[in-house]
């Protein structure tokens, strides 16, 4: 049970903020980066849908090498010491409606996170990531805890 | 199967690939979002009080106050694009859920672009089929009319019509604009979408406006896309319509979203 309000979060958003405050998200092949700073309690979430920016649109954060990076300078901007920070992965799901996955979307955004956090330093320590359910997580930022349910199929 | 192990390894390099050119183009990401934010306040100033400064009609000065009062519209028009750019790239860009009249959205815009239109002599005509208001984020639709309607105006005929189409079917809603004029090659329909990209038709502008009205229609779960044939050029916004009640947050219908966590994992 969270003390405080959970703020939503939709593809291509960062939501950043202190507890005793969650962050909530409903993920398919999506993922969802959540980081946290114990010494703090500041903690921020990501959301994005495709592993790359190729240079063609913005460069928004539903591209997971925008969205993480971003995510990273967030939580440090709001206070977070870089160091203590650790992170959980969500998500990556292989959509039901295409067994085959060839375009392997969800593998892809989970390596992109597992790349990512390895080159900035930031352990995984907890993570649910792949199969072919969507999840909803809420980010209870007063212990750096994620509830996790899954959904009968992938968004 | 030896294709994943393959496409994982590749999907590495492009990450590494991708690095460098999120590297190299941060700096412009910087810069606009730089100059968004310094341009925006002394902007918002300018807009409030210019209209002090008007000149009775007849008066001689009064030709120069609307040669001033349009830079200005003009300029505004810009650094919001720039505002609305750096705010979609921070992905601080939440939707907000209202009940919105598309046509007054429509009217609204083409207040704003008048100077445009005038110094093109154009004429809109505007083919209204949407009989309710519906529920949508007014501000981003808003930004996504403007531009349409700012991009036919600028590269329309001068002395031609607009012809703009408010449509809704099946829990869609199509606004059509049309114009005749300099058309966008469809091969390069990619780089029309991409910022900065107005070179590839070596044309004026920021390459901005289509580029966030791509990114808005995508983070309203929509789409945009344009056809040409001959010299008539027609873009077309498909944005699906959430019928909900808007007292209700803008979190989505499904119930799976509302459901508790009781009996949830912890991780």
């Amino acid at each position: 049970m969270i003390s405080g309000s959970s703020i939503f979060i939709h593809v291509g958003q960062i939501h950043v903020d202190v507890a005793p405050q969650a962050i909530s998200t409903v993920l398919g092949s999506c993922v969802a980066v959540c980081l946290y700073d114990a010494t703090t309690h500041i903690g921020g979430m990501n959301h994005y849908l495709l592993p790359f920016w190729n240079n063609n649109g913005l460069q928004t954060p539903k591209f997971g090498n925008i969205a993480i990076p971003k995510l990273i300078d967030a939580v440090v901007a709001q206070g977070a010491n870089p160091r203590a920070l650790q992170a959980k992965i969500f998500g990556g799901a292989s959509m039901q409606a295409m067994r085959d996955d060839t375009m392997m979307i969800g593998k892809k955004n989970i390596l992109v996170a597992q790349e990512i956090l390895r080159e900035y330093r930031i352990p995984i320590v907890a993570q649910d990531i792949g199969g072919v359910n969507g999840r909803k997580i809420q980010f209870d930022l007063t212990q750096g805890k994620v509830l996790m349910k899954y959904a009968l199929r992938a968004e | 199967m030896e294709t994943q192990p393959e496409i994982l390894f590749l999907s590495r390099k492009i990450l590494e690939l991708n690095q460098q050119l999120v590297e190299s183009q941060s700096a412009k990401t910087h810069f606009v979002s730089l100059v968004a934010n310094q341009l925006n306040n002394p902007m918002t100033t300018l807009l409030g009080l210019i209209k002090h400064l008007e000149p009775a009609q007849g008066e001689k000065k009064h030709e120069i106050f609307a040669m001033v009062h349009e830079a200005v519209l003009e300029l505004d028009f810009r650094i919001q694009n720039l505002v609305a750019t750096a705010r979609i790239e921070s992905g601080s860009c939440e939707n907000s859920a209202t009940l919105v009249d598309i046509k007054s959205l429509v009217d609204e815009a083409l207040e704003a672009l008048q100077y445009m239109l005038d110094a093109k002599e154009m004429l809109v005509v505007i083919d209204d089929a949407v009989a309710h208001r519906i529920v949508t984020d007014a501000a981003k639709l808003y930004r996504i009319i403007l531009n349409l309607l700012a991009n036919a105006c600028q590269y329309g005929d001068t002395n031609s019509d607009i012809e703009i189409a408010l449509k809704k079917a099946n829990n869609t809603l199509e606004i059509i604009v049309h114009n005749v004029g300099d058309a966008p090659k469809v091969e390069f329909k990619p780089q029309i979408f991409t910022r900065f990209a107005a070179s590839a038709e070596g044309a004026h502008g920021l390459g901005l406006g289509l580029s966030i009205v791509r990114s808005y229609c995508e983070m309203l779960d929509g789409s945009v896309d344009f056809f040409v044939s001959d010299r008539k050029v027609t873009f077309v916004v498909q944005l699906p319509i959430t019928v909900q009640d808007t007292t209700i947050s803008a979190c989505g219908s499904d119930e799976f979203l509302f459901e508790s966590f009781d009996d949830a994992i912890e991780l």
